[in-house]
């Protein structure tokens, strides 16, 4: 009898252990349908100082990717984004890319004048780009570095959050997005 | 008995345990508070004399230690785009400095987000010198010389935000012709005599 409530506690602990510490990654894991919680209600602006309220996206897939031009891990996972873009866009999925502590002007000029290797062809960034800010940054929790991208789903709710160049993740986040679609 | 009920017990108590222990580091994951400047990089600054008689020209240093798993751009980044490490003394009237700050060079290194592209950057501990006088019109006694450090860090994965520490430069100044101390000579070690 012993034997069998000790195999018990064992395993009852280690279940707890098992439930307690899954979501100790660095990507938030995926939550049960109804859980997840809405993105922050935040308005970037965009290049020409316009408004873009990001959830004028409401009906898309999301993809918001926190980046900057001086940040060397954002430039390396670029050409992933601009495929993830060429391969999504027509089932209802958008890259934006929230330049943050950066300045319009070079931000501008960055996205005008550099191409990127996209599977052998040089390509520009063929998504929208907005500028981020302290605050946007703060409405999300915090950035614990750049990039950090965060997957939006139709209806306005934070799926997932990357930590770290997605090249590393790359086929995660591909699955992420395409359970989404 | 007693013992299926002290089982019974400790079972509860780790399980109760583990999954508060897993409700902490979910609010904090929530709540997530990006590294500080501090937990990057340590600072220290040192002048060469104590005191520094006017007229004389004395060496300032800051010596950034970079933390084990973090680098930061060189003073010279391998692209245009990247933030160079620079220290830009703000210099109080009677303060010169001979040309501008010295750069010691980066290493160029290979990192999994930049693998066919070295990066030029500085790791470990580095040093940053200028040449400073304080001339006749410096006041005597204390001064304190703000000096302010830019860089903007990585880790293997991410990278931080440029950041702007403040630092600064205790500096002694006595009156011209009184002999000064070299002082620190871990940092400025005195020239050999030929």
């Amino acid at each position: 009898m012993i034997k069998v409530v000790r195999t018990l506690a064992v395993a009852a602990i280690l279940s707890a252990a098992a439930f307690a510490f899954s979501g100790c990654k660095v990507s938030i894991p995926t939550q049960p349908a109804g859980s997840l919680k809405d993105a922050p209600n935040v308005t970037f602006k965009d290049l020409q100082g316009k408004d873009v309220a990001l959830s004028s996206y409401k009906g898309k897939v999301v993809l918001l990717n926190f980046w900057g031009t001086w940040c060397e891990p954002c430039q390396h996972e670029i050409p992933i984004l601009i495929d993830m873009q060429n391969k999504y866009a027509s089932r209802g999925f958008t890259l934006l890319g929230a330049a943050t502590n950066d300045e319009v002007p070079t931000v501008d000029k960055y996205i005008h004048t550099t191409q990127f290797n996209v599977g052998g062809k040089e390509m520009p960034m063929n998504y929208p780009i907005v500028m981020g800010s302290d605050d946007i940054s703060t409405q999300f929790g915090g950035l614990l570095g750049m990039p950090t991208s965060f997957l939006i789903t139709r209806d306005g709710k934070i799926y997932k959050r990357y930590i770290g160049a997605l090249d590393q993740v790359q086929a995660q986040v591909l699955k992420d997005v395409e359970s989404q679609l | 008995m007693k013992t299926m009920m002290r089982f019974a017990h400790v079972l509860a108590l780790s399980a109760i345990f583990l999954i508060s222990a897993a409700r902490t580091a979910r609010a904090q994951e929530t709540a997530a508070v990006p590294p500080k400047p501090s937990d990057i990089v340590s600072t220290k600054t040192y002048v060469s004399f104590d005191p520094v008689p006017r007229g004389k020209e004395f060496q300032a240093a800051v010596v950034v230690k970079i933390n084990t798993g973090y680098h930061m751009n060189s003073h010279k980044p391998s692209d245009s785009y990247l933030i160079p490490t620079t220290v830009t003394p703000q210099l109080p009237a009677g303060f010169t400095m001979a040309g501008e700050p010295s750069y010691p060079a980066g290493k160029n290194e290979k990192f999994p987000f930049s693998p066919d592209k070295p990066l030029n950057v500085y790791t470990g501990s580095v040093t940053f010198r200028m040449k400073l006088t304080a001339d006749d019109k410096a006041a005597l006694g204390k001064t304190s010389i703000p000096v302010t450090l830019r860089f903007q860090a990585c880790n293997l994965s991410a990278c931080l935000p440029p950041v702007k520490i403040p630092l600064t430069l205790e500096v002694s100044v006595a009156e011209a012709g009184k002999a000064g101390k070299p002082v620190n000579p871990e940092i400025f070690p005195p020239k050999p005599t030929s």
